[in-house]
């Protein structure tokens, strides 16, 4: 039976709601958890990554590259989620982006990439035999490229220009003593793209079309962490399998429809401020450990949050 | 909560609905409508040839006549093939019947794009040379470059076009009608046209493209032979040839592309790749004249592409006649222009719109791509296939198209090499590339030559779109300086070489009897 909703968060209370939404993991964008906003509540972050690589997946082959280096991207995203009511959380972030690559050369882009925003739903709350709840949500979500960038010159563009519209389920337990884990999975559908070219060759095939088919994308994260005493803690393994597409041939540049895999480590730490509780400041890195046509990255993450309730 | 999760709903019903309105499928070939031709064009047998030293060097025995008992069997067992066709069957009629120069066309294309890889560096960072002899090692053979992609287009629509006037020689020699003409109780899934059917135009293509392509791409015999297979098949079930007239088409076909295959074995590719001695010759050489030397920006060093490739016979000068041509030297390293140049390179790669950028890749053709020699094909494509030319018109287009382009390749390397003028890159090491950086000298631009070139024969062949088509030469050159690995003068010396082979292949098009 659906428990009586949680008390009104206290200030504490609410720095670790805060907390746990900004402590994401890598890349999920605040949608792959089992997180809400209380009501009412306004919750608004800065966020900064660096994420490098000097290996690629060229297919299925890990190789470098003396002609790209090390590439370089680096992220500022904002973003911001509102609690509409205790069950419905609205979220939306828009990252600005920038490549470089330490030898070669090839230049480097940047612009603001694309807007994503979701609705969060929970459509489940259990007790666990008073020790732990149980939280189900599902999530939908959209995509769009909010500027002209071209996703033809991978891998220094800036994104994959595709709109996108996702539908997940994400279970969340959390203890009474401060652990929760987390287990989300959700499918993408993506919308063809096009390139500023009348035709390409991908999958053993060429396509006399500026127009590329996107195959849809699955995904995963399962993550697990602590929360108390102003921190969170959480750790989480990412996956993401494209459900189609070619690999990056021999010798060949990456191309906007890859089968572009990975397996992520992120761990991260986020700490509200003792004397101003609404902010908080969080802290994170994240490794691809395994992939398909995509770098072998290390990513750093550092941001500020906000909330405020209204 | 019950407004909120019904907004909610709401809200993904849209965003659903926005994504499910556009179609998600790309058709990735071209949909070609069924060809049908307004003229036969029953003159072409007394075209120019250019390999052959007449229409009927290849010798096409004399067909059972139309009455005969051989002839009629042939035809019930065309009927017999057409009641027994399967929907495979029937897709490939339709398909093929959009021509069978036009879908080979797309054939060559495809893969030229899946050949155009550079090998990889060893470990030690040398380079391996692609070896025709072991096409499935590592690298492939061939790296489809523009140099050889320029000279594989200019081989296959010139055999065909051989093949087809021959063809066309015997056709109205023999004059044996096609078994839809003969007989009502044959279906006629392609328009029947008033072709005579001995040889079959389609066999013969088939014969001709395969045996040219195994040559040019050995790692695709497979693919090359299935596709061939299934144009032979499509001709008789289509109810336009029977049984002998494929099987003398094929055999036409095959020999003539014996002999085109024998100038190609001799016309100087297999040096083409030089040797170290030689390039390093021509390095040497620019920094005697007091020039910068072009030197490879990629790491590990490359040899340049092809740096022989000039020295290869062209198809419509001697090399005395393409020396002629040369736009002349770039202007000196060291002068006043070239720091304008340089500057101006600069500038316009700091300063790029969108719609420069979008020029750029519009136009780059570059590795992994049917390279700019096939973009212009791809561009004639659509222009045969408004016109409605029979096969043999449009082999010619085509023949006449790559011969240009095949010549221009030919004159833009000898010149680059000549020159062996830096790129941007080099010059500034602070100017970065929108583009992939070509391996081989910058004087003058590869893109501009083949593109002027190019835009000279097309502009001939289909007037209305003379001025498009020098307006897009004009931006594929352009497209280099946007790009940042090309400066104005580069573009300007391409355009010009370009254009006086493209005006020269033009003359032998208005002289070679097919009006």
């Amino acid at each position: 039976m659906p428990q009586r909703p949680t008390a009104r968060p206290r200030p504490v209370r609410r720095a670790l709601l805060l907390l746990a939404f900004l402590a994401p993991p890598a890349a999920a964008q605040g949608v792959g958890d089992g997180v809400l906003l209380p009501a009412r509540t306004l919750a608004a972050a800065v966020e900064y990554d660096l994420e490098r690589w000097d290996e690629y997946w060229e297919g299925t082959l890990l190789r470098r590259n003396e002609n790209i280096g090390t590439l370089t991207t680096r992220r500022a995203r904002l973003w911001t989620g509102y609690g509409l009511t205790d069950r419905v959380t609205l979220v939306a972030s828009l990252p600005y982006v920038r490549t470089d690559a330490s030898d070669g050369v090839l230049r480097g882009m940047s612009g603001f990439q694309d807007l994503n925003v979701a609705v969060k739903l929970r459509v489940l709350q259990a007790g666990l035999g008073g020790r732990a709840t149980l939280r189900g949500l599902v999530v939908a979500g959209a995509g769009a490229p909010t500027t002209d960038y071209t996703p033809d010159f991978l891998p220094m563009s800036i994104g994959l220009g595709s709109r996108t519209a996702q539908a997940r389920g994400t279970l969340r337990v959390e203890g009474r003593n401060g652990w929760f884990a987390d287990g989300s999975a959700g499918h993408t559908w993506r919308s063809t793209v096009h390139l500023d070219r009348p035709a390409y060759y991908t999958d053993g095939q060429l396509v006399l079309s500026d127009e590329v088919a996107m195959p849809d994308v699955f995904d995963y994260v399962v993550s697990a962490g602590w929360r108390g005493r102003g921190l969170a803690v959480p750790v989480s393994l990412v996956g993401q399998r494209t459900l189609g597409g070619g690999d990056i041939r021999r010798q060949d540049m990456p191309f906007v429809s890859n089968r572009m895999d990975f397996t992520r480590v992120a761990a991260r730490v986020a700490y509200a401020l003792p004397v101003f509780s609404a902010l908080s400041v969080s802290g994170g890195a994240a490794r691809t450990v395994a992939g398909r046509n995509v770098g072998r990255a290390t990513t750093l993450t550092g941001g500020v949050a906000y909330a405020r309730r209204f | 909560m019950r407004a909120a999760s019904e907004r909610a709903r709401r809200w993904v019903g849209l965003a659903a609905l926005a994504l499910l309105s556009c179609d998600r499928h790309v058709e990735p070939t071209e949909v070609l409508p069924p060809l049908q031709a307004p003229s036969v064009d029953a003159a072409a047998g007394a075209w120019r040839m250019f390999v052959l030293d007449a229409p009927d060097q290849v010798a096409v025995a004399a067909p059972a006549a139309a009455t005969s008992d051989a002839f009629r069997a042939e035809v019930a067992a065309v009927k017999a093939a057409q009641a027994a066709m399967t929907d495979a069957q029937r897709a490939n009629v339709a398909h093929w019947s959009g021509g069978g120069v036009l879908r080979w066309n797309q054939v060559m294309r495809e893969l030229v794009a899946r050949y155009n890889l550079p090998p990889v560096p060893r470990p030690d960072g040398s380079y391996p040379v692609p070896d025709a002899e072991n096409p499935f090692a590592d690298p492939q053979f061939p790296f489809a470059n523009p140099p050889y992609a320029a000279r594989a287009y200019a081989y296959v629509s010139v055999a065909q076009y051989e093949a087809l006037k021959a063809a066309w020689h015997w056709k109205f020699r023999y004059g044996r009608p096609s078994p839809a003409k003969v007989d009502a109780g044959v279906t006629t899934l392609v328009p029947p046209g008033d072709l005579p059917a001995y040889p079959s135009e389609d066999a013969v293509l088939a014969g001709v493209t395969a045996e040219v392509l195994k040559l040019l791409f050995p790692g695709s015999v497979e693919e090359i032979t299935r596709h061939a297979a299934t144009q032979r098949e499509a001709a008789l079930l289509s109810g336009r040839a029977t049984a002998s007239d494929v099987t003398a088409g094929l055999a036409l076909g095959r020999s003539v592309a014996a002999l085109v295959i024998a100038r190609a074995r001799a016309d100087g590719m297999g040096t083409a790749g030089g040797t170290p001695a030689l390039w390093q010759g021509m390095a040497s050489a620019a920094v005697a004249r007091g020039e910068v030397a072009w030197v490879s920006q990629e790491s590990p060093a490359r040899p340049p592409m092809l740096p022989n490739f000039g020295n290869t016979r062209a198809w419509t000068f001697t090399a005395a006649e393409l020396a002629a041509t040369s736009p002349g030297p770039p202007p000196s390293t060291s002068s006043e222009r070239m720091r304008e140049d340089l500057a101006e390179v600069k500038r316009v790669a700091a300063h790029l719109t969108r719609e420069q950028q979008a020029i750029a890749m519009k136009w780059n053709d570059g590795a992994g791509t049917y390279t700019p020699p096939g973009h212009w094909n791809d561009i004639a494509a659509e222009h045969v296939r408004d016109a409605r030319l029979s096969e043999v018109r449009a082999a010619r287009v085509f023949a006449l198209l790559n011969m240009a382009m095949h010549d221009a390749a030919v004159g833009c390397w000898s010149v680059k090499f000549q020159y062996y003028n830096p790129r941007p890159s080099q010059l500034d090491p602070t100017i970065k590339t929108m583009i992939g950086l070509p391996n081989f000298p910058a004087y003058p631009s590869g893109h501009s030559t083949f593109s002027a070139a190019a835009a000279a024969v097309l502009g001939h062949f289909f007037p209305a779109s003379a001025t498009e088509l020098a307006a897009m030469a004009d931006e594929a050159g352009i497209s280099r300086l946007y790009g940042a690995i090309h400066y104005r003068s580069d573009v300007e010396g391409g355009k010009l070489h370009g254009r006086r082979i493209g005006d020269h292949v033009v003359t032998l098009a208005r002289a070679d009897g097919g009006g």
